[in-house]
């Protein structure tokens, strides 16, 4: 038995870290499939979108609107707000798998990992990792209602896209554990819902375009000038940008800076998290 | 990572402080826990048993003094302390939405444990707390004495040395609490193990090695209970006279050991010179006799001045009320 008690000293400290890292992420891939609640929000928000939200409000985003033609953006409105729904679904999981963080404090799971030898950092990761899978996963259930959109998709798209939704997940994920972290008492999802994803959801320029055909000095007249403010310092809107480019070909910034907000915001929020996490 | 060799306490405190704002929750507390030794921390709700088990546990850093368990400094070689330790909490920190082998597969992971050595414990320990058969059920699912048992077993998936039990048996029945003590017996036969306890339940500090009493973050006394019980209270003798006269005479010949008077009987307190002495001299005349041995109660009694005191709910009881009602996306 003392040959048997004294393996795993023997193993390198890495390898036993690797393995910690590895079975945080996966209990948190096996909690968010056996959530019935969030694999319904996962396939029903990209319906509601996609399917009532996008058809509905297709023949008032481009065409003639009361005799008058306005060609804003050479898309349908589908296929305009097909990315941010992708985008949307990553973000409802992200933060939703990051808020458990408050669950495994309370119910003293975290506690439970935090005694074990494992690095906080690698239990954070883990965590991060794991929410941020289940994120790209739910967001890969909106890309299978691409051929609904309009949206014809090639391999090589799907894997940029995967890329960008990764990035994306993790920063979000990241995101929603600074949060979590700062919240003491906690009464429920509705309030992250509504204080954090829809603002930023909706100032993202997901629904509506800033006009790329006019200048900035004209989309100020057409848009009051704080919401073009609002969608302009909203980082999302950049991660948006950069998946609409991937997925559809349409730009309103350069793509370059949506990669660059995401790795940054990314490594930024992981940072915070870890140290927040340190000090718990 | 230096290893020493077991040789010295299992654990050992050394002048530990804790504040909570402007509370002690620990102060300048010292005492070793021997090797093997079965260890009980005893003391009311609030006394700073939980803050010393954290502390040991390296969840809290102490203010000021050292830790040590199995050699290590829990502050400065925290994972090597860490991982001689198997530590059963207060509240259930398994995850509900996982099976019983998940949880314990999860903690073989998380502690480093070899897949084949991880196997073979979880079958074992599985066994020894009578959990084989519930082992693809999930956790949830399970009545609070059985998650009790499943975070028993845990604890000892690893190399653990060290089992820190934090009020392992409070909320269970009496037939869970006993069979709780039972593995915890079983365990301490047959694997090199030191076991240390917190509880506010006396009774069952009976058969601990030594024990070890806190309150307001101060040690009031440490040593067996049986020592505990000689030093800390007096056994009182208890005599019911057949008669008014004998009561009158017992009451004059013993003056200076009465106690008291309950309705007919006299309380005397006594030692076993006494009892052999009240036996010789009025045993005939008697109708009934009897000893009140200490209880440790009465020694935890008189050295804490009081029995348990209430906790204040605060924002954590409510977010977990929320939870328990089934608050989206918890369990």
């Amino acid at each position: 038995m003392t040959n048997d008690d004294r393996a795993a000293e023997r193993r390198s400290p890495l390898l036993i870290q690797l393995g910690g890292l590895y079975g945080i992420w996966l209990r948190e891939v096996k909690r968010a499939i056996r959530d019935r609640g969030q694999l319904v929000g996962g396939i029903s928000r990209p319906i509601l979108w996609v399917l009532i939200l996008g058809i509905g409000l297709n023949p008032y985003f481009r065409g003639e609107v009361y005799g008058e033609v306005t060609f804003v953006v050479p898309f349908t409105y589908l296929q305009f707000i097909f990315p941010a729904v992708v985008v949307l679904n990553i973000l409802y999981t992200s933060v939703q798998s990051a808020v458990s963080v408050i669950w495994d404090r309370e119910f003293g799971f975290l506690r439970e990992v935090l005694v074990s030898p494992m690095s906080r950092g690698m239990v954070l990761l883990g965590k991060v990792l794991g929410g941020a899978t289940v994120a790209v996963v739910h967001g890969c259930l909106v890309l299978l209602l691409a051929r609904f959109a309009d949206v014809p998709l090639t391999w090589s798209d799907i894997i940029k896209a995967l890329g960008l939704m990764a990035m994306l997940a993790f920063a979000l994920t990241s995101l929603g554990v600074v949060i979590a972290n700062r919240i003491r008492s906690f009464e429920g999802f509705g309030v992250f819902s509504n204080a954090v994803i829809l603002p930023l959801y909706f100032t993202s320029s997901s629904i509506f375009p800033l006009d790329p055909a006019l200048t900035r000095a004209q989309a100020r007249i057409t848009y009051p000038e704080w919401l073009v403010t609002l969608v302009e310092i909203n980082p999302l809107t950049y991660a948006v940008d950069a998946l609409r480019g991937v997925l559809i070909d349409y730009n309103q910034f350069d793509p370059r800076i949506g990669i660059a907000v995401m790795v940054v915001a990314g490594l930024v929020l992981f940072s915070i998290a870890l140290i927040d996490f340190r000090r718990a | 990572m230096p290893s020493t060799p077991n040789s010295g306490p299992a654990v050992s405190i050394d002048n530990l402080s804790k504040r909570y704002g402007r509370t002690l929750a620990l102060d300048g507390i010292s005492f070793d826990v021997r090797d093997r030794e079965f260890f009980a921390l005893l003391g009311p709700n609030g006394a700073g048993k939980t803050t010393l088990l954290h502390i040991l546990c390296t969840i809290l850093r102490p203010d000021s003094g050292t830790a040590l368990v199995g050699g290590f400094d829990v502050v400065r070689q925290s994972l090597a302390a860490r991982r001689r330790l198997g530590i059963v909490f207060q509240e259930p920190s398994l995850d509900d939405r996982l099976t019983v082998r998940e949880n314990l597969e999860l903690h073989g992971l998380v502690f480093g444990v070899p897949r084949a050595l991880r196997r073979q414990r979880i079958e074992k320990m599985l066994e020894l707390v009578e959990l084989t058969d519930l082992s693809d059920k999930p956790a949830r699912t399970l009545s609070s004495g059985m998650k009790r048992r499943l975070e028993i077993a845990r604890a000892l998936i690893h190399d653990s040395e060290i089992i820190l039990f934090d009020e392992p048996t409070a909320g269970l029945d009496a037939q869970s609490r006993e069979r709780i003590w039972s593995y915890v017996r079983t365990l301490r036969s047959e694997r090199k193990i030191t076991v240390l306890v917190t509880t506010h339940y006396i009774d069952e500090v009976e058969g601990c090695d030594r024990v070890c009493v806190v309150d307001q973050g101060k040690l009031l006394a440490l040593d067996t209970p049986d020592a505990l019980k000689r030093d800390h209270c007096r056994q009182v003798l208890r005599v019911v006279p057949k008669s008014d006269d004998h009561r009158q005479e017992i009451l004059n010949r013993y003056a200076d050991h009465l106690e008291g008077e309950e309705g007919e009987s006299i309380l005397l307190s006594s030692s076993d010179s006494l009892v052999e002495a009240v036996l010789a001299e009025y045993g005939t005349r008697l109708r009934s006799l009897s000893i009140d041995t200490p209880s440790l109660e009465a020694v935890f009694l008189s050295l804490t001045g009081r029995e348990l005191r209430d906790q204040a709910a605060g924002p954590r009881e409510r977010t977990l009320a929320f939870g328990r009602r089934g608050g989206e996306h918890t369990r």
